[in-house]
């Protein structure tokens, strides 16, 4: 039986850590790091929540997390990638979208700014630019790398704060 | 032909949920929860609890399984932990130590 490659189907989930020296096709759901030796492909309907790390990876599904490669990383169309990407080659097709920090290059120096915090645990990807926006304790990083990005942000939805507080001082006041 | 497959050299730490069929061949730690047939072949290492439709175990078992249909463990398995199925048969050269419960 050809068990040489490793498949997480469709509507597979798995929780946790997946790790080996070997490929691994990613077309369900994984919520933990990916670390193997080989080729990690995410395919369209593919789904990953947390970092990608393998010799090649190619994704046209969803990934919410760092991607490292050894060799190279190929963000076909159909991928969405929040995260920072990685490898000595690095490849975004038309249709890819990508936000976070690529860096190409054989250096294996840490990304410039501070790691990012592991807002990964929640998986869907449409939910990232929220989660990225409610990082108070890191405000430099909107000013030094995702500068550009920063205007195109929806603003925080303070509203339902508002009326929470206001609520709250009118009972105070009440008593 | 199943879907999801655990190649040797792959290891899952945590826990696995789905529709389809799976195959192990590698090691997994955790949970495992299928509602259609489990295979673990020779060679590959489970220490997971397995609620599954049906179970096939040629390869290491340590963990409780429940199975809606049955459970097979093949001659040169290893499994310890408790069985619970309608259907259960070991083969003649299995290692098994844990409970059989058949529902009667």
């Amino acid at each position: 039986m050809a068990t040489n490659v490793s498949v997480i189907g469709r509507t597979t989930r798995v929780r946790g850590r997946v790790t080996g020296d070997v490929d691994l096709q990613v077309s369900g759901f994984v919520e933990g790091d990916i670390a193997v030796g080989g080729d990690v492909t995410v395919d369209g309907p593919g789904i990953v929540g947390a970092n990608v790390r393998g010799r090649r990876l190619v994704v046209r599904g969803a990934v919410k997390g760092d991607l490292v490669g050894e060799e190279a990383v190929l963000l076909e169309e159909g991928a969405r990638v929040v995260g920072d990407v990685k490898a000595p080659r690095i490849a975004i097709a038309p249709g890819a979208l990508v936000r976070g920090f690529v860096q190409t290059g054989e250096g294996d120096a840490a990304p410039a700014r501070a790691p990012r915090a592991q807002a990964a645990s929640r998986a869907a990807p449409k939910g990232a630019p929220a989660a990225i926006e409610t990082r108070a304790d890191k405000p430099a990083a909107h000013l030094s790398g995702a500068n550009s990005a920063a205007p195109r942000r929806p603003p925080p939805p303070v509203v339902p704060a508002l009326k929470k507080a206001k609520g709250q001082i009118a009972k105070k006041k009440e008593r | 032909m199943a879907s999801t497959v655990i190649g040797a050299g792959i290891t899952i730490e945590g826990e696995i949920t789905t529709d389809e069929d799976v195959v192990v061949a590698g090691t997994l730690r955790g949970r495992l929860s299928a509602k259609e047939g489990v295979t673990i072949e020779h060679g590959a290492t489970v220490e997971a609890d397995v609620v599954s439709g049906s179970l096939v175990v040629g390869g290491a078992l340590t963990g409780n399984v429940t199975a809606t249909e049955r459970v097979d463990l093949q001659s040169g398995s290893r499994v310890i932990g408790n069985v619970k199925a309608s259907r259960v048969t070991i083969a003649d050269g299995a290692q098994f130590k844990g409970n059989v419960d058949m529902d009667v």
